[in-house]
């Protein structure tokens, strides 16, 4: 199995949020061994914010880092998993609701994908971006 | 026939009409409006005033950072106000040639009417200090108000007021307090005596920076906005805060941060790699604290503690422009009359002809405009109620009724903050309102 | 020559402003005009004091025309003349009937100053009656809503105080020992026994505590004041009810002193009631001109007990307290005529935060302030002066009811300041702000009452050079209050004018 990185790499719709993690300087973090799960939004997901939202955040590292450390969870947790609790504290720091079971939906985006296993953690798919608040 | 059918049945909403007090208003945000109705003289009203208030906007974020950075710890702060020409220099990062992210077409430097004003005030010619000393010149009085404001209500969302008083701010705040006062026995032994009223006072020009670059978004957005209307590129209110929709999502991630300069030298008290954004940081905090809290102001109404008339529960306070009642008596030297008395410097001829047409014509213009900033201002709550929805929440042309409910309750929340009688909300649906 | 000119100007122009076309703005000028000449010719006869006119009209009835002008009827005729102006000022620019209006007001004044000169008993009688009717037509007429109620009750309450007055003139006349006569001359040697004396003062007492008016003659003043447009509200308050005191003093403590000192205890008591109880309804009042027209009731009420005195200082006083008076409550009433004619309403419930500069009645109310303070007394102002000179000159006849009437001077201070608190202060209600500011031409009349109001309180000599030294003969107690002079005064000689 591949790292979770280089999965999100080998589909293919991810190009602007690998971009992201270059640019927030988190690629070694999220290549490390420490289990993971990564709520990875779709390159239409970052195309939908308004524009120049996404340029703002790469041309500002630690904000970014903010952004995106929202979306990992300490820990690899599968769908069944997810919805049994209700909060879910990020890495950043301000929780993740779960807010439906099927279809299964975290904050406000949709999981399109669950449970894409790999070597540090798990990545489910979203289509949106989430951000705190 | 059939096609008509087929087309209403389309059309036919996918949940229930509201029941809210305000549901027309509700109705309206949903279908992608704002809180202001949608009419042409409302589109006029709040675009001229937009511009009349980045005017003195411009210099209030100047002048903000200049004290945040530059004036910062000055025991006789006399001229602080007395901003310096490279911070009137200094160029906005979202307007001019050099800006990476350009929102205003214009320059980068101060206003040109900003600068006229400097100059001559409502006297004329004279030399600064006594233009200063008769208080001709932009009130200044009205960006700390606010700013105090926001240090004062503190925990209203976002990680700065829990920084200010975490060890690594504190760590900051000592090297710099320091560096600043290096070669003063007598501040730096009041230091020593008393750190916590240094620190309390390094917190409070923490928050003049977070306003300063606040503003400094702010300004270029509503000049861009008079730009655009007057080119006739909004087609109504929708389409302007559509405008101020973006502008923030654009800006969402602007970092906000405090350095303080001593000569060259930069001493971050606030770094940039703390990761604190222009949205969860500075606006919506700056929206909390001033369009909807402030505090009651004194010379206009006697309140009676012991009879509750001022809430005990800070989040209850009701005294910000969403609530304003405009009509103080001897309302000299009060936040809101200092800004209406700057704005009067710099209105659009159009919005001028508005006045001079109703009420008292030239004679209340002060209470005129200031009715017509209260509208923009919900115009711009309404941008960012939208804005928190679309990050927070689904589109508005989401098809699932569930996603469309969660919506609607978000609206209703909002909406019942305007449910006691001071909200202006009912008020500014009619356009006799002046 | 000159005096039968003061009567001959609001005559004539009584006669010939209504051949003027009917919405013609000349007749408001005119009748301004007229007014302001009566004025001068005021003014130019204090520098040049008239002799008196003596001539013979109806001898079998005892009517001569006398008229003349001294010291106590100088400040009065220059007060109506003053006052009719600032009237004409006031009344709207669009007044309906206009020519009848002011046709009507004109004949007041005329009744007004016929009474003032009269030196003769009869023409006196005829001038006060002749006032009743024009007044009660403009009351009825141009009134508020209750108009037809009030002019009704004023009707009453005016005959009967008519009627008292004939009674109590036609006696006098009678009773004389050399004969029938009404002058003032033979009148002021008062021949009449004590109990003639007494009955007569009876009715002088009904008929001019009617006018002035006293506690419990009173009932038609609040109504009647409140109805008033405001021209007319002026004027009635501000000489036809010093007609009433200037009556007393003439009739009563002239005439009839052995009376008046008998009665004079009861008479303090009665204005010191008269005071209290004016002070204390007005504190209560909703809505502005009834407040106005019990502050007057209250201010009557002080003139009273200063008549009752009858010393030197207190007859000064009565004199400075009907100038004063009739300024600041012309005053009064002209800014509540303001301000109602922009607000739309004088109830003082619907009214507040008037003083917002941007969008209130500033100025209006800034002038009313003063006003205010003038009626409560506040030193500087007219008002000081003449509670001043009424209660020193009376403490030493009457402590009692002068501490009374103190204490209701202090009383004015509340409803003051209650009234103007509640108008001027607090929030302005947006929803009905959108009256336009007054023009300078609204505020004249209050302008120039005001202004006078500030110079006599500052320059005390404006409200009392007139009449000391006609005032003098006419104490019934020495300075001291020690001893009772109850003797002929020398014929009060209309050529005794200060200079």
């Amino acid at each position: 199995m591949a790292s979770i990185l280089e999965t999100a790499a080998s589909v293919g719709v991810f190009n602007t949020l690998l971009a992201a993690v270059d640019a927030a300087g988190l690629r070694g973090a999220l290549e490390g061994p420490g289990l993971f799960t990564v709520f990875a939004p779709v390159d239409d997901a970052f195309a939908a914010l308004p524009p120049g939202t996404v340029q703002t955040l790469v041309d500002n590292p630690p904000q970014l880092a903010r952004i995106l450390k929202y979306h990992v969870l300490s820990g690899a947790f599968s769908r069944e998993q997810l919805v049994a609790q209700e909060n879910w504290d990020s890495l950043e720091g301000a929780p993740i609701p779960i807010r439906s079971t099927d279809p299964f939906e975290v904050k406000n985006a949709t999981v399109v994908t669950a449970d894409v296993v790999c070597d540090n953690g798990v990545v489910h798919v979203i289509d949106r971006v989430i951000l705190p608040g | 026939m059939t096609a008509t059918v087929a087309s209403e049945r389309i059309k036919a909403p996918l949940i229930p009409p509201s029941t809210h007090r305000y549901a027309d208003v509700i109705h309206r945000l949903e279908a992608g409006g704002s809180m202001l109705p949608d009419t042409p003289e409302n589109l006029k009203q709040i675009i001229g005033i937009y511009k009349a208030y980045a005017v003195p906007m411009d210099f209030y974020w100047r002048d903000l950072l200049y004290i945040a950075e530059r004036v910062f710890l000055n025991p006789l702060p006399a001229f602080k106000y007395f901003i310096s020409q490279e911070y009137l220099d200094r160029p906005n990062s979202y307007a001019g040639d050099q800006s990476k992210l350009r929102i205003w077409r214009g320059g980068e430097t101060a206003h040109p009417e900003l600068l006229e004003f400097m100059e001559r005030g409502e006297t004329g010619r004279m030399p600064k200090l006594l233009h200063h000393l008769w208080h001709d010149r932009v009130n200044m009085e009205f960006a700390e108000a606010c700013m105090q404001a926001m240090l004062w209500h503190q925990g209203m969302g976002g990680r700065f007021n829990n920084y200010l008083e975490s060890d690594a701010y504190k760590a900051n705040a000592d090297r710099a307090i320091k560096a600043y006062f290096k070669g003063n026995p007598l501040m730096l032994g009041l230091y020593a005596l008393f750190p916590e009223m240094f620190l309390e006072q390094v917190r409070q020009l923490s928050y003049y920076a977070n306003l300063g670059l606040f503003w400094e978004v702010m300004a270029p957005v509503f000049f861009e906005m008079s730009d655009i209307y007057d080119e006739g590129g909004f087609k109504g209110v929708p389409d302007a805060m559509d405008f101020l929709v973006n502008g923030i999502f654009a800006v969402a991630g602007r970092p906000i941060y405090h350095h303080l300069y001593i000569g060259d030298e930069c001493y971050e008290i606030i770094p940039k790699s703390e990761g604190f954004t222009w949205l969860y940081e500075a606006a919506l905090p700056y929206v909390e604290a001033v369009f909807y809290r402030t505090a009651p102001f004194r010379g206009t109404k006697s309140y009676n503690a012991q009879a509750d008339q001022v809430p005990a529960d800070q989040a209850d306070f009701h005294y910000g422009i969403l609530y304003a009642d405009l009509f103080p008596v001897g309302s000299a030297g009060i936040p809101p009359t200092l800004l209406m008395q700057d704005m009067l410097h710099f209105l659009p001829p159009y919005l001028k002809e508005i006045y001079r047409e109703h009420k008292r014509g030239e004679e209340d213009e002060l209470i005129q405009l200031g009715v017509t900033f209260q509208r923009s201002m919900y115009n711009v709550t309404s941008a960012v109620i939208q804005a928190l929805r679309g990050a927070l929440l689904y589109p508005l042309d989401d098809t699932n009724p569930e996603h469309l409910m969660a919506n609607r309750r978000f609206f209703e929340a909002q909406m019942d903050r305007f449910l006691r009688p001071e909200a202006r909300l009912s008020d500014i649906q009619s356009q006799d309102y002046r | 020559m000159d005096l039968l000119l003061l009567l001959l100007i609001p005559l004539l122009a009584g006669l010939l402003l209504p051949l003027l076309p009917a919405g013609s703005p000349w007749v408001r000028r005119g009748a301004l005009a007229a007014a302001l000449l009566q004025l001068l010719d005021g003014l130019w006869l204090w520098q040049h004091p008239p002799a008196a006119l003596s001539l013979s009209w109806l001898p079998q009835l005892g009517l001569r025309l006398e008229l003349g002008l001294d010291g106590l009827t100088l400040p009065l005729v220059l007060l109506a003349a003053l006052l009719t102006a600032m009237a004409v000022m006031a009344s709207p620019v669009d007044q309906s009937r206009q020519r009848l209006f002011f046709a009507l007001m004109l004949a007041t004044n005329l009744g007004l100053i016929g009474a003032f000169l009269a030196r003769n008993a009869l023409l006196f009688l005829l001038a006060y009656e002749l006032i009743l009717i024009p007044t009660t037509l403009l009351v009825a007429t141009w009134g508020g809503e209750r108009r037809a109620g009030a002019a009704i009750r004023f009707l009453t309450y005016g005959a009967v105080s008519g009627v008292a007055l004939l009674a109590a003139v036609l006696a006098l006349g009678w009773l004389q020992p050399g004969g029938l006569n009404f002058s003032y001359s033979a009148l002021a040697d008062h021949q009449l026994t004590a109990v003639q004396q007494r009955w007569i003062l009876a009715l002088v007492l009904l008929a001019f505590g009617l006018k002035l008016p006293v506690v419990p003659l009173h009932g038609w003043q609040p109504l009647t004041y409140s109805q008033a447009p405001t021209s007319v509200a002026m004027l009635m308050s501000g000489v036809v009810s010093k007609l009433g005191a200037y009556g007393l003093l003439r009739f009563g403590l002239e005439f009839l002193p052995d009376a008046w000192t008998a009665w004079s205890p009861w008479l303090a008591a009665v204005g010191a009631i008269s005071a209290t109880y004016g002070a204390l309804n007005a504190i209560v009042q909703l809505d502005m001109r009834r407040l106005v027209a019990y502050s007057s009731l209250g201010h009557m009420g002080m003139l009273l007990l200063a008549l009752a005195a009858a010393t030197p200082l207190s007859l000064q006083g009565v004199i400075a307290q009907m100038l004063a008076h009739g300024l600041i409550i012309a005053l009064l009433f002209c800014l509540v005529g303001l301000i109602e004619l922009r607000t739309g309403t004088s109830a003082i419930p619907e009214l507040s935060g008037l003083l917002n500069p941007q969008r209130g009645l500033p100025f209006t109310l800034g002038l009313m302030l003063l006003a205010l303070l003038a009626a409560a007394g506040v030193p500087g102002l007219a008002g000081f002066v003449a509670e001043l000179l009424v209660f020193e000159g009376s403490w030493v006849a009457f402590p009692w009811p002068t501490l009374v009437c103190l204490l209701a001077s202090g009383l004015t201070a509340v409803y003051a300041i209650r009234l103007f608190n509640r108008v001027g202060f607090g929030r302005l209600d947006n929803e009905r702000a959108d009256w336009v500011s007054t023009s300078w031409g609204e505020r004249a009349p209050a302008l120039v009452l005001t202004a006078l109001v500030l110079v006599a309180g500052l320059w005390p000599s404006l409200l009392t050079g007139f009449s000391e030294t006609a005032t003098a003969p006419l104490a019934l107690r020495s300075s001291d209050a020690v001893t009772v002079i109850a003797m002929a005064p020398t014929n009060v000689n209309s050529a005794q004018l200060p200079a």
